[in-house]
């Protein structure tokens, strides 16, 4: 199969190719960050004798597990990786769960009403996760 | 554009649209199980102790982890290729690849979550 590859120029610059990029270039700056949390944890694994499976574990689930690397969680560093990530990921989310909606809501109405919600709640989960991520 | 289409569940299923088509139908549930673990994350942080049983529910886990590893996974794939769009010709061993990667981290994540469980 020959590969089709358009110039971004002949590809205009629309709300649907904006989009296209911003869900790429968040999703990259996602994995920039579990790089970083993967490496970081295997380093600190390596520290303080942690288990890695146990640090992945609390990643996932921080409010259920015990954080086996003590006081790491605090550090400011920390603490702006996961907001960042949060924000990358909402960012991401919006227009994914965008395209979804757009495949089953298909009156203009309806679509413009599931744009603003998915919108909103973007908005509103990112600055509660924002917010207690900081303060805690 | 297509706003009156009306493909059935039974059709939608039926499309013999093979690998990728699967990796395209399951990268959407895993996207839409993120999607659902996002919320009830966001209850957790602000102390809601329903959401706190959900995550800490090991069929929860069992369920979501491998449809959001698969998203992670999948998507990695799909970016690697939109942005080295010579590498296209190549999607069904990407796909191959991706699989076998996939199996690995999921069994990982699956151990990680049963020894939790049950305290191995």
């Amino acid at each position: 199969m020959a590969a089709r590859i358009l110039s971004l120029s002949k590809r205009g610059f629309n709300f649907e190719v904006f989009m296209w990029a911003f869900t790429r270039f968040t999703v990259i700056a996602m994995y920039g960050l579990m790089l970083v949390g993967i490496l970081g944890g295997l380093s600190l694994s390596a520290q303080t004798g942690a288990n890695f499976g146990d640090i992945l574990y609390w990643a996932f689930f921080p409010n259920l597990a015990e954080n086996p690397l003590g006081q790491v969680w605090m550090t400011i560093v920390a603490k702006l990786m996961v907001i960042a990530f949060v924000l990358s990921a909402c960012g991401h989310g919006v227009h994914g769960v965008l395209e979804i909606l757009d495949d089953y809501f298909t009156s203009p109405t309806a679509r413009r009403w599931s744009r603003n919600f998915i919108i909103a709640y973007a908005v509103i989960a990112s600055l509660i996760a924002m917010y207690v991520i900081w303060t805690r | 554009m297509g706003l009156n289409r009306n493909v059935s569940l039974e059709a939608g299923l039926g499309y013999k649209g093979g690998g990728p088509y699967w990796t395209y139908i399951l990268h959407r549930i895993g996207g839409s199980a993120l999607f659902i673990f996002f919320t009830i994350y966001i209850l957790a942080l602000v102390g809601v102790q329903a959401a706190n049983g959900i995550l800490a529910n090991w069929v929860f886990q069992l369920i979501f982890l491998p449809l959001m590893l698969f998203h992670a996974i999948n998507g990695l794939r799909i970016t690697i290729l939109d942005l080295s769009p010579k590498l296209i010709e190549h999607y069904r061993t990407a796909i191959n690849i991706e699989w076998v990667a996939y199996i690995l981290v999921v069994a990982f994540a699956l151990f990680v979550v049963l020894r939790n469980a049950f305290g191995g």
